[in-house]
């Protein structure tokens, strides 16, 4: 029988899929073992809507559903942070800030809730938040929770050197945790390329996003994402369009997107956002307003519990089609002669054209 | 330090100020909120400078809105963009709004509107006060900005007018929402009311406006009203703009009156004004806010922006002060009060008051809250009257036993 008071339980969405390198790190150094909740599933969604009212965004839905598969495990501490700001007056969605508040008043069960502040407008840094975790989980050792947060950031920051260089999430999450560091992966040409823009909990749960990178990459469309771009870079791109960060999460959506579209290096954009999300239809309207100005085509996919995946599908596909015509077009327009005019005429392709042109 | 200057001066290039404007040539314009106008209007005309105001709300008014913002954004935003628009119409060149950053989405508005105005291709000049730190001094630099007025006397004026007619306005209002359901002669409350309010906006001088408070309650005094007819009372809490604005809130308050239910309402925009303007050491009784705080302690343990722990202080409070129901207001997709409706039907469970949220958009018609409202009103009744029962049955028997 295990020891059940060395167990904590961290549910598999929200800041799961931003921090969750770190949380390992900094609990299991503290000598606490992890259980995660399932992978999303539509029954799980399901579950979570019953118990929050029905304009709750979809995200909310989702988390609370996680909580619940948690509870069904009979894990009795479960770890549901309050990141209130990010750094001085950039403050989070509320629903994010208030999620313990949400859990407390829509959960009947009775479980710890470990309910860290991180609030930088207020002067509440990471190590207090760290120091707030450990509190509430009775370690008091000052020594220990320095090694922990020592061995969370070394985790957290062998995943982000992963990232950067392309590795997928779940690869790249998978062997920090084992202490492991990929190589850069081989770069497979795709004729084009997109930048989606959108939260990592909505991205990369395989059930809201409905495996839209896998789906992209089967079209030939190579997508980048908000991990693929270095923090500073971020905030640099979003000041070079003269905007202001507003959001504590807006780095993987304004910045991510910014940052590519400054540096001409896709062809599209790819707006991922949940009915409902504030915060995602400001920045996805900023985005659109530069976009428009750039030239740059995007497409905005709005997902909810009931999105089918048929339709989905059929506006991305649509959405590939007109990047692969206007990319035909430009090609044509420029001086590059494509196809010879005729039958002895010899057409010298530069190599960079045949990688252009391997989809036409 | 570092970090705060160096947000300071990010959002200084953003809002650029425009000092091209002489303080002569500028017309003012700023987005309606209720009764916000009266205040308003007192003050900057005293510092001496033109004012445009924007029609009032109207659905067409909405339309135009609706028409130039996204379609995620919430009900507040659309209203206002669509008055900087009708007044820019109307030759408006500067325009005023204040701004919380990190509440929610409203401190956005701003940026949002500015960006989309300069797209729509007019030309004009917008100054934003945060309200957030140093409240007073930025209210103050907005005005001398707009202004340039150096005579102390006149800001003297005009603050104090403006604080008075505010104040008075308020004092009408809770006036009109006591006597409503109480009063013999149906529409003499509202006629009262109307009166008062066009008086108000034309009184121009200080020492009027210092009177007019007093004069409100007197007046009001008059009105025949049946003092023993039990009256249920009902708290009307939620979001800030749809609470204060008559056309947002489809006034819910003459709704609930002329039902002979007593609305009380915690935000005022007086209150508001005076909380957040007034130094806090100068503060000496409890605010609203820490009241809040206090009551909602058992349900929330962190403010978490917006006017969530407002809301669900304010709840928990009417539950203990018999009050007998609480009606929860908000514009559709408002990230706090989500959050506090969630938080809302536990609380409705647990401290036994009956709480029914409503949500506004632009495309809600009268009838279908209407209904609603009745029905929540007469369950309230209801209970009222078992619970008044209830009561008479347990003198009956103390005296009995007596």
């Amino acid at each position: 029988m295990e020891d059940n008071s060395k167990i904590i339980g961290i549910p598999r969405a929200m800041s799961y899929y931003n921090n969750y390198p770190f949380y390992y790190g900094f609990f299991s150094s503290l000598g606490f073992k992890i259980i995660l909740s399932d992978k999303t599933t539509t029954k799980l969604i399901n579950e979570g809507s019953n118990y929050v009212v029905s304009d709750t965004c979809l995200p909310i839905k989702v988390f609370v559903g996680h909580i619940i598969n948690l509870l069904n495990k009979r894990c009795d501490k479960i770890f549901i942070p309050s990141i209130q700001s990010t750094a001085y007056k950039v403050n989070n969605c509320t629903k994010i800030r208030g999620l313990p508040e949400i859990i407390r008043n829509v959960i009947n069960q009775s479980f710890k809730m470990i309910e860290p502040t991180l609030d930088k407008t207020n002067n509440i840094t990471f190590k207090d938040f760290c120091y707030d975790i450990a509190s509430q989980l009775d370690i008091f050792d000052k020594e220990k929770i320095e090694a922990a947060i020592k061995e969370g950031w070394t985790i957290y920051n062998n995943f982000q050197k992963m990232t950067l260089v392309g590795v997928p999430f779940e690869e790249a999450v998978k062997s920090a945790i084992e202490g492991k560091i990929l190589p850069k992966p081989i770069e497979i040409v795709r004729p084009l390329s997109v930048v989606i823009m959108a939260h990592g909990y909505n991205l990369f749960d395989e059930r809201i996003s409905m495996r839209l990178i896998n789906k992209l990459e089967k079209m030939g469309v190579k997508a980048y994402t908000g991990l693929n771009v270095s923090r500073q870079d971020a905030i640099n791109s979003i000041q070079e369009l003269g905007e202001i960060q507003y959001w504590a999460n807006e780095l993987d959506l304004t910045g991510a997107a910014a940052y590519f579209m400054l540096n001409n290096k896709v062809d599209g954009i790819i707006a991922l956002s949940a009915f409902g999300c504030g915060p995602d239809s400001l920045m996805v309207d900023e985005i659109q307003y530069h976009a428009t100005e750039k030239n740059m085509p995007m497409i905005n996919l709005t997902i909810d519990e009931h999105t089918g995946e048929a339709g989905f599908v059929t506006r991305v596909e649509a959405f590939v089609d007109m990047l692969i015509r206007r990319k035909r077009k430009i090609i044509q327009e420029s001086n590059i002669k494509v196809l010879p005019s005729s039958k002895k005429e010899k057409v010298i392709v530069s190599e960079e054209v045949v990688k252009n042109l391997t989809f036409v | 330090m570092n970090k705060n200057r160096q947000r300071e001066e990010q959002k200084n290039r953003f809002f650029q100020k425009d000092n091209t404007i002489a303080a002569k040539d500028r017309i003012v314009a700023w987005p309606r909120m209720g009764n916000i106008d009266l205040a308003l209007v007192a003050l900057v005309s005293s510092l001496g400078v033109k004012i445009v105001e924007p029609p009032p709300n109207t659905n067409e008014a909405l339309e135009i809105g609706v028409k130039n913002s996204i379609e995620g954004i919430c009900l507040p935003y659309k209203l206002n963009l669509a008055n900087y628009i009708m007044a820019l119409e109307k030759g408006a060149n500067t325009l005023m709004m204040f701004q919380a950053p990190g509440s929610c989405r409203f401190g956005n508005y701003t940026k949002m509107a500015q960006k989309t105005l300069k797209k729509l291709g007019y030309k004009f000049d917008m100054v934003v006060f945060d309200m957030y730190q140093s409240k007073m001094k930025q209210t103050l630099q907005a005005f001398w900005h707009v202004t340039r007025c150096m005579n102390p006397y006149r800001y003297y004026k005009g603050f104090s007018m403006g604080f008075n007619k505010a104040f008075a306005i308020d004092t009408a209002e809770r006036l009109l929402f006591y006597t409503r359901p109480r009063e013999l002669n149906k529409g003499d409350a509202e006629r009262c009311y109307k009166k008062w309010y066009k008086i108000i906006r034309e009184t121009n001088s200080v020492l009027g406006c210092k009177r007019l408070k007093k004069q409100v309650i007197e007046d009001f005094k008059q009105i025949p009203i049946d003092k023993k007819k039990i009256v249920p009372k009902v708290y009307l809490l939620g979001e800030f703009f749809v609470l204060l604005d008559p056309y947002a809130n489809k006034e819910i308050e003459k709704t609930l009156g002329d039902l002979g239910v007593e609305v009380e309402r915690q935000i005022f925009f007086s209150d508001w004004l005076e909380h957040v303007l007034k130094p806090s050491f100068l503060y000496k009784k409890e605010s609203h806010r820490e009241r809040c705080v206090r009551f909602a302690e058992k349900y929330m343990k962190r403010a978490i922006g917006g006017e969530t722990i407002e809301t669900v202080g304010d709840t928990v409070f009417a539950s203990k002060n018999g009050i007998d129901g609480v009606i929860h207001i908000m514009p559709f997709s408002c990230m706090p009060e989500i959050v506090s409706q969630n938080i809302l039907s536990k609380v409705s469970r647990e401290e036994d008051i009956p709480v029914m949220s409503l949500v506004f958009d632009e495309q809600t018609g009268k009838a279908g809250y209407q209904t609603r409202i009745e029905a929540f009103i007469d369950l309230v009744k209801r209970k009222k009257m078992k619970s008044k029962i209830k009561n008479e049955n347990k003198k009956e028997e103390m005296l009995a036993k007596c």
